[in-house]
């Protein structure tokens, strides 16, 4: 048993010769915020993409709550409570939005072919537990008056939001966000960031953050890992990583001159 | 869709007894109402032909509805359905037709020639022989098991398959259709004489007598329009459940976004096999009853031709939309007859019609909305629900 609520150690995935993701190690305790950074391509999707089982990843494991997950295929680990948004946004563009996070019910219940078609007690009684949680979860993110309005209407900062909002209702306990600022003007930011922090301790997960937002991420993270060409070049506290010349290399592209 | 007939059900009753009442009997009643008003007030009223019509149109709309579980809810491109409806066709017949070739039938004694002669729609005339008669139930349970050999079918061809994708799916599933077909024309002559079936041994059955290329034929027609109608409105309330509810979610949410769908928890292979095993299920029964109109079936119902024309109503009426399927279903059936001498271009019309679809409306009719989501009407009292929690 290891002492984080998720531990990833030495995951890696090759496409051909391109290693995307060599050896990555994060460990997050519960209720931890984690970053990760680099620059464009650096393989930060392709780490979430491993870690949720949309790729097979060819070295290393990944544990969660004590519990192996990386031969699991993906609605496991989405049930083993690992829950992700997508940095490309994945909406089910023509379900309302209500029905988006009720989707994101499902793996909780059962569903039987027969109690569907019979409308059992049992069945209907899932069905509003399920409308109940939805609501409230979209009470979360202020976005219950918009429940019925289908995914694809949605301004772009309520889609992100949405995307978050889905991702809460599988009842993960790690949560995993991929750029979920991208595209958000200032003030925007800064409300996520406060929901960020809002979700993490209401629902007591551990947060693995993907953004490109510097600001953003110093300010919520409490350790960051820096990714380049697919390897970790840095891990420590945002103040470490600021100073870190590795990282303003990977950044700037050149040595840092003080 | 059962909004009104839900309030009407007391609030005072027992949990359960209402559970039944608005799970199993509203639906069953609801569906018989309508197979009788078909039976005995539009039947009569349309007269003798185009009552055979509204039968064939009846199958239509349950094969539309069972492959937009497929196509439509679910996004994948299955065009081997009529596959399915054979199978179900084939197997019904069979079971309804050497059942009362063997006299099973104490009831009326009849020989399945007469039965046939009586004609489907007009079997009510005879009396003793129509509404719950020993034939009918007959033909309803060779139906349920002809129904339930294709969604056996749909899983072995399914699960396999399902973890095709597109074009790959679709070559699988004409495959499938086109290998129905050839078995069915490898089968044996039928067996007319009733002497010569008592004769058989369990090894003539291997390589059933099923007509081979010639066809099977005198079925008895028990599908009245009664029976053809009712099972319209019991899929409809199944299709509409299945849209309705957590399962249905999961299949639209795959045709949505299949990577999406997996990361949120849905075991999407199971989803598939689902939708197939369900569709092929319905296509199966709408088969069986489809033999039973007094109709000589034939290895062709296997055909691409099928398919495809099942394929264009529920592209027509929009992938998911259930009241849009059903309506393209009907209005496409319907057509051809009412311009007869142009039936030979129907094919050159429904290409044209795909086209200008793909231009005008590449969603379909409806989209995966139902027709009433359009009426004004349910829009406001949409919104009026928006504001429940300010
Ligand atoms: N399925 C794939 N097949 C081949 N190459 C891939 C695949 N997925 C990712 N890559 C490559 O792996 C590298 C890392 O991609 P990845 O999407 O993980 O980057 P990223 O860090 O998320 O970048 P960004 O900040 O732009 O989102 C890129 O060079 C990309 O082209
Ligand atoms: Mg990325």
């Amino acid at each position: 048993m290891s002492d984080y609520l998720l531990d990833v150690r030495g995951i890696g995935i090759s496409f051909g010769g391109l290693k995307a993701c060599d050896g990555l190690t994060v460990q997050i305790p519960t209720g931890g915020l984690h970053g990760l950074i680099g620059p464009n391509g650096a393989g930060k999707t392709t780490a979430f993409n491993l870690i949720t089982g949309v790729y097979r990843t060819q070295m290393g494991s990944v544990t969660l709550d004590g519990v192996k997950v990386d031969h699991l295929r993906p609605h496991e680990i989405a049930k083993a409570g690992l829950s992700r948004t997508f940095q490309n946004i994945r909406l089910f563009s023509e379900l309302s939005v209500l029905d988006n996070v009720k989707l994101a019910c499902h793996c909780r219940g059962r569903h039987t072919l027969l109690g569907t078609l019979l409308r059992t007690p049992r069945f209907v009684a899932q069905e509003r537990a399920m409308t109940a949680r939805a609501i409230e979860m979209l009470d979360v993110f202020s976005l219950q008056h918009l429940a019925g309005e289908q995914a694809k209407n949605l301004p772009y900062g309520d889609q992100r939001r949405l995307e978050i909002c889905r991702a809460l209702a599988t009842e993960p306990k790690v949560l995993l966000l991929d750029e979920p600022a991208a595209g958000m003007n200032p003030s925007e930011k800064k409300a996520l960031a406060q929901s960020i922090k809002l979700i993490r301790e209401q629902f007591k997960l551990a947060v693995l953050l993907i953004e490109h937002d510097m600001g953003l991420v110093m300010d919520i993270c409490e350790k960051i890992t820096v990714l380049d060409h697919g390897c970790t070049i840095a891990h420590g506290t945002p103040s470490e990583i600021q100073n870190n010349p590795k990282v303003q290399e990977a950044y700037l592209g050149e040595p840092a001159t003080a | 869709m059962s909004g009104e007939l839900q309030q009407l059900v007391p609030t005072m009753m027992p949990s359960a007894a209402r559970a039944l009442l608005k799970g199993v009997a509203l639906p069953v009643a609801s569906a018989l109402v309508l197979g009788l008003v078909m039976q005995f007030v539009v039947g009569p009223a349309i007269g003798a032909y185009p009552a055979s019509v509204a039968l064939q149109v009846g199958i239509s709309v349950m094969l539309a509805v069972s492959l937009n579980i497929v196509n439509g809810y679910t996004g994948q491109f299955s065009i081997g359905h009529a596959g399915f409806f054979a199978v179900g066709a084939y197997v019904g017949a069979g079971i309804s037709y050497y059942a009362a070739l063997s006299g099973i039938d104490p009831a009326s004694g009849q020989q399945p020639s007469q039965a046939l002669s009586n004609g489907a729609w007009l079997v009510w005339n005879d009396g003793q022989n129509f509404l719950f008669s020993y034939g009918e139930w007959r033909m309803i349970l060779a139906s349920i098991v002809g129904g339930c050999v294709a969604a056996g079918l749909g899983y072995i061809v399914g699960l396999p398959s399902l973890r095709l994708r597109g074009d790959y799916l679709a070559i699988v599933t004409l495959g499938f259709g086109e290998i129905t077909r050839v078995l069915l024309t490898q089968t044996k002559p039928q067996i007319f004489d009733r002497d010569e079936l008592a004769a058989t041994h369990a090894k003539d059955w291997v390589i059933p007598p099923m007509g081979g290329a010639t066809g099977f034929s005198d079925i008895p027609a028990y599908a009245s329009l009664m029976w053809v109608w009712f099972f319209v409105a019991v899929m409809i309330f199944f299709a509409y459940r299945v849209k309705q509810s957590s399962t249905g979610r999961a299949l639209l949410s795959i045709r949505e976004d299949e990577i999406a769908a997996r990361s949120m928890g849905v075991n999407i292979t199971k989803y598939k096999v689902r939708a197939f095993v369900l569709a092929a299920g319905l296509a199966g029964l709408a088969g069986s009853l489809y033999a039973h109109t007094g109709q000589v079936i034939r290895p062709q119902e296997a055909g691409f031709q099928r398919s495809f024309e099942v394929i264009i109503f529920v592209v027509l009426g929009g992938m998911g939309s259930i009241s849009g399927v059903v309506l393209a279903a009907i209005i496409l059936s319907i057509l051809p007859e009412a311009l007869r001498d142009l039936s030979e271009y129907r094919l050159i019309v429904y290409a044209l019609l795909l086209i200008l679809m793909m231009i005008v409306r590449p969603k379909g009719l409806f989209g995966v909305r139902e027709i009433w989501e359009f009426w004004p009407f349910t829009r406001a009292k949409k919104s009026e629900k928006k504001v429940i929690t300010p």
